[in-house]
């Protein structure tokens, strides 16, 4: 491909004028994020300019707040409620999806996309509305996690699916010839073999719940989950506790999907060692 | 069967890695107890200038009653809020003449002041209000008051503007700030156009405010959710002109910002009463008492006076203000004069309060 | 027996052909769909019944913050009856549209950079790169911006530092090209990995004909890469600009008094709990986006990747 340029007449100048524009991008998309980090050390109570001081107490604060102990408690009771309902029916519904044999399954899929695509907004009033007036349930966060979980679901089933498609049949034919059921094709075969993906499923829905704010700001009642918290504070008046909690946040989300997107690799890669070894 | 036990121990990985998640989900609850014996959350509906985060640490440190915050602006919001909660919340706080129209509408309930020893501390005419009374019982705990005024920047705003007319001039475009607070937004274009009863108008006098809201929108710079934003505004200059409480030029200075000046409105303005309540339906009303207690300790609303502004109904707050050196920023903050309270167009429920939050939304289209 | 199944030759095997499997490797009939139970449940609940309260709220009345089952249009004539909210509505579909166009030209050029002048190996890393700060908190993302726009902000004192302006200025905030902005940068993940994906498919042995046959690069690129690229640019399209319909967070937070969006005049309604007039306004924005979706189907018809 990069021979193409070889014909061209200013190559040269195309390709500086687009590897310039790249790194504006990349200091555009970075900027924001490394000043919301740089303002946690900030001496400065105001979190504003000017940098008064390099100092790690908003650091501390957070730690010792029990409001944010409070909102952490909820936010990973929250994640972990979401995680197993996402991740069981997710799993589940991408088995049908690959395997069967579908009518409109273009449709289908699209509609399976709808709960992403939709404002999360709608799907928070919707709900809200739900559980108000027709069931009369107290908000709390057991409504935020099925709140959550419509919002997640689909991702799971984006990626087990995925996983699902490019699983060699051959194996489960193996298995079937040597006299193996649905019940232990699937439990011995597929479900050890797939793990990975569902697992990078799992990850991704607790990193989604950790990080969602506006379906649960519409159902979660009186509690706090720390992204909720969060804008209670900055309504409140920003002082760099908050930039310091966020980064926290931040680091802790990343830190989970690089082990969600690495994990299958790792496990793989165990699954040979382990294999080569019994051999 | 080698291979088989390889792969059993993948499924059974499933199987623990599910039962370990359900089995935490399901003790969740019970993590939570071995703290939740020694530590209740007391969940407050409020406004950000009545608690400050180190105070709901220490009194739950001292008391095990740990208060968990939620913010609203208008006190139309909260009604609804508490109506449809049920036993969400434990303490809400309501201006005025709201604090009857929860008791009204059995929201909340009124109790014996004197079951609250800390209500000794109070300016002896915050224990009387007669629109807080049932009975022998007191429908609220006596928290702050104050006048809404303008502030402004003289640096920018050459002519004071003592009238709500004249903060319609087009100079001022983008730069003023206000809380969002519709009800008493409606009420305060009332006063500006005329009404006598700001929360009692009629529906030409709606209209009428309605019209001068039009007029104001263009010079809004933002409606704020809560006054400390609109003091950071007028603090990094981003608005000249704020509408907002009591000692808003003391707490712009203390956040580094300009000189701001006062200016009452020759047609009037609005004031508040803010108390705290009892939620009717809350679940931890045995120690509601006991955490408004720790809560309402004079250091803690002296300190509350330093950092807000405006003057609060404890008197032995007034006293150790007066005793750290801060008794002339009190007293020009009018802290020693609660009587004055008395003399405002205190906040309260509109009489048709749909049509004003209507025609509030109408404008600002939000 | 034995000899019987050793001498099946391998090529003798049907073809991997999940859907049409012999011998169980799927299961048969109804119990197929056995899988989407749990889904049905959840989505038929919590999805699909809360879309039919809306559209019923819409068409019901509040009196006295109580829901009256009266069937009325009245909700939609109110809403269409007032001038401020009719504005927003234009105004939301402005700065959708304006922010859609905007991620996708800044888009565009990142997406073509990756493509055609980075390492094969190296592409992988780089894309991760434009994505890892679309995986942090939405709301985190909104606030880092407050952080730099404003009066006091990062961008003022610059401003002010290098001596550009006098006094701050508050174009940077509170008002909608703030709102712009920081769509802009809260949706150009979604456009640039859509944009990369389908320049990624690209043949550009086709570029490298026209190139041959004596076109300048420009018209090449006009004339040949972009009509195969509609389809992904639709779906970059689709994936920033109905997103963006229904924002609210980034316009209340720095949008200020003229940044309004419909969103907010949504949760507005639903705060104060005139439910029926929210549901209107709420359905309103789900059928511009589901009409938006109808018009863009067949674009949007990928070849079904889980069929065999």
């Amino acid at each position: 491909m990069r021979d193409v340029g070889v014909v061209s007449r200013h190559a040269g100048l195309a390709r500086l004028s687009f590897s310039v524009w790249a790194v504006l991008i990349y200091l555009f998309l970075f900027a924001p994020i490394a000043v919301l980090v740089a303002f946690s050390f900030n001496a400065n109570e105001y979190g504003t300019f000017p940098f008064t001081g390099w100092t790690m107490d908003w650091y501390r604060q957070v730690f010792a707040d029990y409001q944010i102990k409070d909102a952490l408690y909820t936010s990973l009771k929250v994640a972990l409620e979401v995680t197993v309902i996402s991740t069981v029916v997710g799993t589940a519904a991408a088995f049908p999806l690959v395997r069967s044999n579908l009518p409109f399954r273009s449709g289908i899929r699209i509609g399976m996309t709808l709960p992403i695509m939709i404002p999360g907004l709608l799907i928070g009033v919707s709900l809200l509305i739900l559980m108000t007036s027709v069931f009369h349930f107290q908000l709390s966060p057991q409504t935020a996690v099925i709140g959550q979980a419509v919002y997640t679901t689909p991702f799971v089933v984006l990626l087990v699916a995925a996983r699902l498609q490019g699983f060699d049949p051959a194996l489960e034919r193996a298995a079937s010839d040597l006299g193996a059921n649905t019940l232990n094709r699937l439990r011995h075969v597929v479900l050890p073999l797939i793990m990975p993906a569902i697992l990078a499923g799992a990850l991704f829905a607790f990193t989604l719940s950790l990080d969602e704010f506006i379906i649960t700001l519409f159902l979660i009642g009186g509690h706090n989950t720390l992204p909720i918290y969060i804008y209670t504070q900055v309504k409140f008046g920003i002082t760099p506790e908050v930039n310091a909690l966020a980064s926290l946040l931040l680091f802790a989300s990343l830190l989970l999907l690089v082990i969600a997107f690495t994990l299958p690799i790792a496990l793989r890669k165990m699954r040979f060692a382990y294999r080569a070894r019994r051999a | 069967m080698s291979v088989t036990e390889g792969r059993l121990t993948r499924a059974d990985l499933l199987k623990l890695g599910g039962a370990g998640a359900l089995g935490l989900t399901l003790a969740g609850p019970a993590f939570g107890r071995p703290i939740s014996q020694e530590a209740t959350t007391m969940t407050m509906l409020t406004w950000s200038d009545h608690y400050a985060n180190n105070q709901l640490a220490a009194v739950a440190k001292a008391t095990g009653l740990r208060g968990r915050p939620t913010l609203f602006s208008d006190n139309a919001d909260a009604y609804l809020k508490i109506k449809q909660t049920g036993s969400q919340f434990d303490v809400v706080s309501a201006d005025g003449l709201w604090v009857p129209k929860y008791v009204k509408s059995g929201l909340t309930e009124p109790f014996d002041l004197s079951d609250l020893p800390v209500s000794k501390q109070l300016f002896s005419l915050a224990r009387q209000f007669s629109f807080w009374k049932s009975g022998s019982n007191y429908m609220a705990y006596p928290f702050s008051w104050s006048t809404v005024q303008i502030y402004y920047n003289p640096k920018y705003v050459k002519t004071k503007p003592d009238s709500w007319q004249a903060i319609l001039d087009k100079k001022y475009a983008g730069k003023i700030s206000l809380e969002n607070i519709p009800t008493d937004v409606m009420a305060i274009a009332g006063r500006a156009t005329g009404a006598k009863k700001p929360y009692a108008m009629t529906s030409a006098q709606i209209s009428r405010a309605k019209q001068w809201l039009k007029e104001l929108k263009p010079n809004v710079l933002k409606l704020a959710s809560q006054n400390n934003e609109v003091v950071r505004a007028l603090a990094d200059e981003s608005a000249w002109i704020g509408i907002t409480n009591l000692g808003t030029d003391d707490r712009v200075k203390d956040a580094r910002g300009p000189v701001v000046k006062a200016a009452y409105p020759k047609e009037g303005t609005i004031g508040f009463i803010d108390s705290e309540s009892i939620v009717k339906r809350s679940k931890h009303k045995d120690v509601w008492m006991k955490y408004i207690n720790a809560l309402e300790q004079a250091p803690w609303i002296a300190k509350n006076f330093i950092t807000n502004g405006r003057p609060l109904f404890n008197e032995k707050a007034y006293k150790l203000l007066v005793n750290q050196g801060h008794g002339a920023r009190a007293r020009r903050l009018l802290y020693n004069k609660p009587e004055l309270a008395l003399k405002m167009t205190i906040k309260g429920p509109a009489g048709n309060q749909q049509a004003y939050i209507d025609a509030f939304n109408e404008v600002f289209g939000a | 027996m034995v000899e019987q199944q050793v001498a099946t030759p391998p090529h003798a095997l049907p073809p991997a052909d999940v859907s049409a499997g012999r011998r169980g490797s799927r299961l048969s009939g109804l119990t197929q769909y056995a899988g989407f139970i749990p889904a049905l449940l959840l989505y038929g609940l919590f999805f699909l019944a809360p879309f039919g309260l809306i559209v019923a709220y819409s068409f019901w009345q509040t009196i006295d913050y109580e829901v009256v089952h009266k069937w009325t249009v009245d909700n939609y004539r109110y809403f269409f009856s007032v001038p401020t909210y009719v504005r927003t509505m234009w105004a939301t579909l402005w700065v959708s549209f304006a922010a859609t166009a905007i991620t996708l030209l800044m888009a565009f050029p990142l997406a073509y950079w990756l493509v055609r002048y980075v390492r094969k190996s190296l592409q992988g890393f780089f894309l991760v790169l434009v994505v890892v700060p679309f995986w942090t908190s939405y709301l985190l993302r909104v606030y880092a911006w407050l952080n730099i726009l404003g009066e006091g902000g990062a961008i003022n004192r610059f401003l002010q530092w290098t001596g550009v302006t006098e006094h701050p200025v508050s174009f940077f905030l509170y008002d909608r090209p703030a709102v712009i902005l920081v769509l802009v940068y809260l949706y150009f993940p979604f456009a640039a990995l859509t944009l990369y994906a389908s320049l990624q498919k690209f043949d550009w042995n086709q570029y490298k004909a026209a190139l041959d046959l004596g076109a300048p690069p420009r018209m090449a690129l006009l004339r040949i890469v972009l009509p195969q690229m509609k389809a992904g640019m639709v779906t970059a399209v689709i994936f920033v600009f109905i997103p963006i319909l229904g924002e609210y967070l980034t316009p209340q937070l720095v949008g200020g008094a003229k940044g309004v969006m419909i969103g907010n005049l949504v949760v507005n309604f639903f705060s104060g709990a005139q439910y029926t007039r929210g549901a209107a306004v709420s359905l309103l924005i789900a059928g511009l986006i589901v009409f938006l979706l109808l018009i863009v189907r067949k674009s949007l018809e990928v070849e079904d990747p889980y069929r065999a």
